[in-house]
């Protein structure tokens, strides 16, 4: 998996102050997107153990608070990606089960691969759908058209644990 | 017959005993004795013009001084040259009085008119009072200029090395700068205003309309911003009272007492939020007699009674809901919400509802601003409002109390320091030698504030001084002087540029990357600190260290440093020079890390100080605000956060427009018309809204610069 940027403090891709990803590699080829330059999965620098370490480091700051991890790219769900995606999402998890996993993906909840329904027991929050420059809104939080969704999966878990749904 | 063409370009038959006239009185003060020199060269002029039709008045001066130099009355000579001189540069000084006043009249957006008809964003010179506002003040600031200061002081003014602020009032008029007014006072014991006499209100209703109306008398004897020290705690009173009367209204209708309570609460709630809004109505709609809205901060959050609980969330909720149709943001009055712990700063805190409440309000309106009480306390030694956008100031007490209301700033003088860095050629030890005096001359043009107020009576501002606002009820005819001793008042020296001065001082090397240049940047202010408190020490005064925020001067001082030194890298290349202490608004940092660049420097300056972070819009995430305000608690005692949040009446968009060089766009649908549409930006201290009065250029320049923090 390749990365193309890093952001250590970052306050706009989801609530609170967050570490945010953007891995290389996408396959939807919307129209208008927001990052083009990340589709190809060659770009970038290779996700290696010391960037891995950087970003625990980073969660576990003493001095600024991170509320969680945030990965877009790209694609995080891009298939090439879901190995190096599932070793993360279950590290952070490990050493930090109170921080929450946003992660962006241009796929839908309802058609996810095997592959990718393995990663979601380990997000709490997951932003669905394709850009659609026809349904562009720079208003909504979170995303960039209004097809797209803001999925709390935690709340999801709670209520199935519940009983409810 | 010859004839003369004038300086003035009319025309006058020559007149041979006009020289003699002003050559005898050369003559006399040289004393010299020689009754027919003067006719003499009356006589040698009138013959060698004889036979031309046309002359210059140049010319037979020319001849004049040649004629007289040429004799053995060289003394003489001199004192007509330096006559013709002295008669020079007042009509020189004439001609720019008469520059500015046509600028004031005609508009036109030259270099000079710049500066004066954007000098401040809260002025809009296009109107009438306005206008007369700036007329008085040009012709104020002339005669101090020319009549008032020390010649050397108006030099040294002139020249860029020192800014003698807001000159357009002070020292002309006896005024002072800026103030926290002592509304207690005046509501408790009652006041005359006007041909009216006011007594302590009965509701909350008349609360904040009496306060609105002191704020405009206030602001039109003072040149400065007014502040309300913890209003919540000031208008407790008369929430009570309005809540007495409803419950009294309630129990007349209603049997059951607890419903009676209810109900009172609910129309106390009700008029306490529209009292309020009124309040913000009136603060913005009102024109003080020195044509702007009056500069006002409302000081709040501490207070956990009821009352004070409700004056704090009706105050923040008017804001949040913004004026009129359009919902626009307010930019008076300034808001600052006071943070302790054990009141509002976590979540286990009584009024921590209310700090979520502020998160709410900063995110879409950028104020309030905070002041994080634990740090305050520990480097201005008491808990204060800052009086207009960022006066601090110390601690002072009267029969063993604190006291700070009424207290007030008697004005500013500015160094320019990166003027200072670029005569010292790169040493260091110049730079401190060329400070001293500097220092000096700072010193002495401050002095000239407090001497101007020395035999003043407290009838010039009868509002001040007779009813209370500074928290004195002296007699008309009593001298004010001595309410400015001992601290009362402060006054204060400021500064500004650090950035450049370590620039042009130590050339390469950016101060932020380097903790040797840090140490450099922080010394220049502990001198400077040092210097002041000496003068308080010898004087009795209170001298403070104030960071001045510069809306205008930072594209003064770099603009005249750039006319005597040119285009120096990283120094005066940008048209603008950094406020104060602050990081180089291009420098690309997160926010946390600027807080610890920049918290060193207000223990130094403690008479003014910011600290401000740069922003996206915030609105769906409170909780990161929280952060960076929680970070802040216990580094920097006075911070704000530039969230902008401006919105296009075009299409309706919400969030941040993008600053161009051209002016303001809507970043959805690229509306650039400055009437559909409400851009609020950190001009200084305070806010302004340049899509509809633009910021001057040097401050255009810095705030299209400016790089998000996150």
């Amino acid at each position: 998996m390749n990365y193309l940027q890093y952001y250590p403090i970052d306050v706009v891709n989801g609530e609170g102050t967050r570490c945010t990803l953007f891995v290389s590699g996408c396959e939807h080829f919307c129209p208008g997107c927001h990052n083009a330059s990340t589709w190809d999965a060659r770009k970038g620098l290779p996700f290696d153990q010391t960037m891995e370490e950087r970003i625990i480091a980073d969660l576990g700051d003493q001095r600024i608070h991170r509320d969680g991890l945030s990965l877009s790219g790209g694609d995080p769900f891009y298939p090439g990606n879901l190995p190096g995606i599932l070793k993360l999402v279950k590290r952070v998890k490990s050493v930090y089960p109170q921080k929450n996993i946003w992660l962006w993906t241009g796929y839908t909840l309802e058609t996810l691969s095997a592959g990718q329904q393995a990663v979601l027991p380990y997000l709490d929050v997951l932003i669905d759908g394709r850009f659609e420059l026809a349904k562009r809104d720079l208003s909504l939080p979170w995303r960039g058209s209004s097809n797209q969704r803001v999925i709390r999966l935690g709340e999801r878990r709670y209520a199935a644990a519940d009983g409810g749904c | 017959m010859t004839e003369i063409i004038k300086r003035d370009g009319s025309r006058q038959p020559f007149d041979a005993p006009r020289i003699s006239k002003a050559v005898a009185s050369a003559l006399h003060d040289a004393q010299v004795k020689d009754p027919d020199f003067a006719e003499y060269v009356a006589k040698k002029v009138a013959s060698t013009v004889a036979g031309q039709a046309l002359v210059d008045i140049y010319d037979i001066q020319d001849q004049v001084e040649e004629l007289m130099m040429s004799s053995e009355y060289h003394n003489a000579a001199r004192k007509y040259i330096e006559y013709r001189q002295t008669r020079d540069l007042e009509r020189e000084a004439r001609n720019a009085l008469s520059r500015d006043i046509l600028g004031i009249i005609n508009q036109d957006n030259g270099d000079d008119n710049d500066a004066l008809l954007n000098e401040n964003a809260n002025k809009d010179s296009k109107i009438i009072p306005t206008q007369r506002d700036l007329l008085a003040g040009v012709v104020a600031k002339h005669y101090a200029k020319q009549h008032i200061l020390p010649k050397h002081i108006t030099a040294a003014h002139e020249r860029g090395e020192i800014h003698y602020h807001d000159l357009d009032y002070a020292p002309f008029f006896p005024m002072f700068n800026c103030m926290l007014i002592d509304i207690e006072g005046m509501m408790t014991n009652g006041f005359r205003m006007g041909n009216a006499e006011i007594e302590t209100p009965k509701s909350i209703t008349t609360a904040t309309a009496i306060t609105a109306q002191i704020i405009a008398q206030v602001s039109s004897h003072i040149y400065g911003g007014t502040s309300i020290n913890e209003i919540d705690r000031i208008h407790a009173p008369y929430v009570r009272k309005t809540f007495d009367k409803h419950l009294t209204q309630g129990l007349r209708w209603i049997e059951d007492e607890s419903k009676a309570r209810e109900y009172a609460m609910e129309m106390t709630e009700k008029d306490c939020y529209d009292a309020y809004q009124a309040l913000e109505y009136e603060v913005n709609t009102l024109h003080t007699a020195n044509g702007q809205t009056p500069f006002v901060t409302f000081g709040f959050g501490l207070g956990t009674s009821w009352e004070e609980r409700l004056v704090q969330k009706s105050i923040l909720k008017n804001r949040i809901r913004g004026l009129g149709r359009n919902c626009k943001t307010p930019v008076f009055p300034k808001l600052v919400f006071a943070i302790k712990k054990g009141v509002n700063f976590s979540a286990t805190d009584p009024n921590y509802d209310i700090k979520q409440l502020a998160l709410e309000c900063a995110s879409k309106r950028m104020y309030p601003d905070i002041l994080n009480y634990d740090k305050l306390v520990e480097v201005t030694g008491s808990f204060k409002t800052p009086m207009g956008c960022r006066s601090f100031l110390g601690v002072y007490e009267e029969n063993g109390q604190l006291v700070h209301d009424g207290r007030n700033n008697l004005g500013v003088i500015s160094l320019n320091l990166p003027r200072i860095a670029i005569e010292s050629k790169g040493s260091e030890a110049t730079f401190y030698q060329l400070l001293e005096e500097r220092l000096a001359l700072a010193k002495e043009a401050l002095m000239t504030r407090i001497a101007r107020l020395d035999n003043v009576r407290a009838r010039v501002a009868p509002i001040l001084y007779v009813e209370g606002a500074c928290g004195v009820r002296l007699q008309p005819d009593d001298k004010i002087s001595d309410i400015f001793k001992h601290g009362r008042a402060s006054i204060s020296l400021g500064y500004i540029g650090i950035h450049e001065t370590i620039n042009a001082l130590y050339g390469a090397g950016d101060i932020y990357d380097s903790e040797a240049l840090r140490q450099k940047g922080v010394a220049i202010v502990a001198r400077l600190r040092a210097a002041v408190n000496q003068w308080k020490e010898e004087t009795g005064y209170g001298f403070s260290l104030y960071s001045t925020p510069s809306e205008s001067l930072c594209d003064r001082f770099c603009r005249l440093d750039r006319k005597a030194f040119g285009i120096i890298e990283g120094v005066t290349d940008k048209g603008y020079y950094t406020n104060s202490f602050h990081l180089d608004v291009e420098k690309k940092v997160n926010p946390y890390d600027k807080v610890d660049f920049e918290q060193s420097y207000p223990q130094h300056a403690s008479g003014g100080f910011i600290c401000y972070g740069e922003y996206p819009n915030m609105v769906n995430n409170l909780k990161a605000l929280e952060n960076v305000w929680d970070y802040t608690y216990d580094k920097v005692p006075y911070y704000g956060t530039n969230t902008p949040n401006d919105s296009c009446y075009s299409c309706g968009y919400e969030g941040e427009f993008d600053a161009t060089s051209r002016g303001f766009q809507c970043p959805q649908c690229k509306n650039r018309d400055s009437d559909k549409m409400s851009v609020t930006r950190r001009v200084c201290g305070y806010l302004g809204q340049p899509n509809s009065r633009p910021f001057i250029r040097g401050k255009q320049e810095e705030v299209v610069r400016r790089v998000k923090h996150l």
